[in-house]
C-alpha cells in the first residue's frame, strides 16, 4: 500500500515534469479560467460596496413647525428613535438648516441675495432618520405618517417613497444580473477547466493503454491522473494568489478615489476571506480536475 | 493450456468477425497465427488478453474461463499473459529500463525484485548495455525487444505476439523470431500473430490459418498455405 502510494505519487510527478510544456498549457488555461472567477469577484463585491454606500445615504427627513418648543421636538425624537425599524435620528434646528443652506449655495449668489431679501429665515426645523435597512424604507414612512404629533409640520414623503422604491428596484436588479454574469463565467470556467484536463489525458491514452497492458489495476491507472489533476488544481490557484494581489494593490489607490467618502478596502477582503474564496476554489478545480480525469480515463481508456 | 470452444464474436451492425471457432494450443507450443488483414487475428488476441469479449463460445485459459471476466480481473489476467505488437508500444518519456521496470512498479512490486528481474530479462534480450536510453535513442529492433523484455518480466506461460516483426527489416525480424523461439525453449507458450510467409515458413511449427473468421486450416509443422 505504502509503495504503491509513494508509485502513485512518483509517475505523476514523474509526469508533470516530463510533459512540462503541457503541463504549462494546463496550468495557463486554470490561471485564465480563474483569473475571470476572481476579476468577477472583485466586481461583485465592488457592485456590493456601491450598493451599500447609496443605501448608507438614504434618509427620511420629517420637517417641523417652526415654533415647535425643545421638549416637543425632544419628546417626537425619542418616540421615533424607538421604533424597530429606525438606525438614527438626528435633529436639525431652524439655525443648522440655514447654515447648511448657506454652505450648500455659497457658489450661488442669486439664492443667497434673495435670501437675504427675505429678512428671515424660512426653513423648518426637521428631523433626519435614518432607517434600519433601505428597503424597510416605505413601511417605515408608512409608520411615521402614522404618528400623532402636532409639531409635525409635512407628512408628504411621495418623492421619497419613489426614490426609495427605485433604488431598491435597481440594487435588487444589480444584484440579480450580477448572479446571473458570475454564474455564466464560473460555468464557463469550470467548462474550460474540464476541457483542459481532459485534453491533457487524452494526450495520455497511450500511456494509458500501455498501463492496462502490463496489468496495472484501474486505481493505479487512475490515481497518478487524479493527483496530477490536484496539483494542477494548487499550482493555478497559487500562481492567481500570487498575480492577483499586486493587482489588487494597483486597483486599491483608484477605488479610494472613487468610493470618496466611503471606507473601501478591496486588499483586506481578499485577505479576510483568503480561504473562503482561494480554498473555495482550489477545492472546486480539484474536484472538476478529478470529475474530467475520470470521465476521460474511462473514455480513453476503458478503464 | 488454451481452449477455444465454438467462439464468435461480432462488431456493430452485426458483422461477424470470429466464426464457430475451436481451438486447443498445449502448454509450451509454438503456434503460428496467420492470415490476411482483416481475418480475425487481432480480434482473436484481443479476446485473449481480456480486451474484447465473445458473443458465444468459451474461451479457457490453463484452469480459468475468462468468458465472462470481469474489468477488475483484467489485470490480473494481463500479468499472467505477456504480450507485444507491432508498434512496440512503449511509453517514449521513459527509458528502456523504466519501461520494463514499469509493468513490475504498477503490479506492486518491491524495487530490490524489480532491479533483480528487471537486470535478468534485459540479459536476455540483450539490451543490458542500452537500458539507459530512451526508445527514440534505439534501433526498432531493439524498441521490440525491449517490449519483449516488459512481456516476461512477470514471467508468464503464455506470450502473444501480434506483428512483432511488422515494422522491422529482416535482419532485426529474424533476431525478434530467434528471441521468440529461444523463449518457447524455456516453456513458454508462444502464439505469433504474422502474415509474413517466411517467417512461419522458417520456423517449421503448428500454423493455424483463419480466413474471414473461420480456422481453415490447423497443420503441425507447416508452412504459410493461404
Amino acid at each position: 500500500m505504502f509503495l504503491s502510494t509513494i508509485r502513485i505519487i512518483k509517475f505523476s510527478l514523474q509526469d508533470i515534469s516530463r510533459n512540462v510544456w503541457l503541463t504549462i498549457a494546463t496550468i495557463t488555461i486554470l490561471v485564465l479560467a480563474l483569473l475571470s472567477v476572481n476579476t468577477l469577484v472583485t466586481v461583485e463585491v465592488l457592485s456590493r460596496h456601491a450598493i451599500d454606500a447609496v443605501k448608507e445615504k438614504v434618509d427620511i427627513s420629517l420637517y417641523l413647525k417652526a415654533d415647535a418648543s425643545d421638549e416637543q421636538v425632544a419628546s417626537l425624537k425619542t418616540q421615533i428613535s424607538q421604533m424597530a425599524k429606525v438606525k438614527q435620528v438626528l435633529y436639525t434646528s431652524k439655525a443648522d438648516a440655514l447654515r447648511y443652506f448657506r454652505e450648500k449655495n455659497k457658489d450661488n449668489p442669486e439664492v443667497l441675495t434673495a435670501l437675504r431679501e427675505l429678512g428671515r429665515n424660512p426653513l423648518s426645523p426637521s428631523l433626519i432618520i435614518t432607517p434600519n435597512n433601505v428597503e424597510e424604507a416605505p413601511q417605515l414612512i408608512n409608520e411615521i405618517k402614522q404618528i400623532k404629533s402636532e409639531v409635525i409640520e409635512s407628512r408628504d414623503f411621495a418623492d421619497n417613497a419613489l426614490i426609495l422604491e427605485k433604488i431598491n428596484d435597481i440594487t435588487k436588479k444589480i444584484s440579480e444580473v450580477g448572479l446571473i454574469i458570475i454564474s455564466i463565467f464560473i460555468f464557463t470556467s469550470m467548462l474550460v477547466a474540464y476541457n483542459s484536463i481532459k485534453v491533457a489525458i487524452y494526450t495520455h491514452r497511450r500511456e494509458i493503454e500501455i498501463m492496462r497492458l502490463v496489468g496495472a489495476s484501474n486505481n493505479f491507472i487512475y490515481l497518478p491522473f487524479v493527483l496530477s489533476a490536484i496539483i494542477y488544481a494548487f499550482l493555478g490557484v497559487l500562481i492567481i494568489i500570487i498575480l492577483f494581489y499586486p493587482f489588487l494593490g494597483i486597483l486599491q489607490p483608484y477605488l479610494e478615489v472613487f468610493f470618496m467618502d466611503y471606507n473601501i478596502n478591496i486588499i483586506e477582503y481578499f485577505v479576510n476571506n483568503f480561504w473562503l474564496i482561494f480554498g473555495l476554489q482550489f477545492v472546486a478545480v480539484s474536484l472538476i480536475s478529478i470529475l474530467s480525469s475520470w470521465l476521460a480515463i474511462r473514455r480513453y481508456a476503458k478503464v | 493450456m488454451i481452449k477455444l470452444v465454438n467462439v464468435s464474436k461480432s462488431y456493430l451492425r452485426g458483422v461477424k468477425i470470429l466464426r464457430d471457432i475451436n481451438l486447443y494450443i498445449e502448454a509450451g507450443e509454438f503456434v503460428s497465427l496467420v492470415g490476411q488483414s482483416g481475418s480475425g487475428k487481432t480480434s482473436l488476441v484481443k479476446i485473449l488478453i481480456g480486451e474484447e469479449r465473445v458473443d458465444d463460445g468459451r474461451v479457457i485459459i490453463g484452469d480459468w474461463d475468462i468468458t465472462k471476466i470481469s474489468r477488475r480481473e483484467v489485470p490480473y489476467l494481463r500479468r499472467q499473459i505477456g504480450v507485444i505488437f507491432q508498434d512496440f508500444k512503449l511509453l517514449p518519456q521513459k527509458t528502456l529500463w523504466e519501461n520494463v521496470a514499469f509493468a513490475l512498479e504498477v503490479c506492486g512490486q518491491p524495487p530490490s525484485k524489480i532491479e533483480k528481474i528487471v537486470s535478468s530479462v534485459m540479459r536476455l534480450v540483450g539490451l543490458e548495455d542500452k537500458k539507459d536510453r530512451y526508445p527514440h535513442e534505439v534501433s526498432g529492433g531493439e524498441q521490440q525487444r525491449t517490449a519483449i523484455a516488459r512481456s516476461l518480466v512477470h514471467q508468464p506461460k503464455i506470450l502473444l505476439a501480434d506483428e512483432p516483426t511488422g515494422n522491422l527489416d529482416s535482419i532485426n525480424a529474424n533476431e525478434i523470431i530467434d528471441l521468440l523461439v529461444r523463449i518457447n525453449k524455456f516453456g513458454t507458450t508462444v502464439i505469433l500473430v504474422t502474415h509474413n510467409r517466411e517467417i512461419v515458413n522458417h520456423l517449421k511449427k503448428r500454423v493455424i490459418a483463419i480466413e474471414k473468421g473461420s480456422v481453415v486450416s490447423d497443420r503441425e509443422k507447416s508452412k504459410y498455405s493461404l
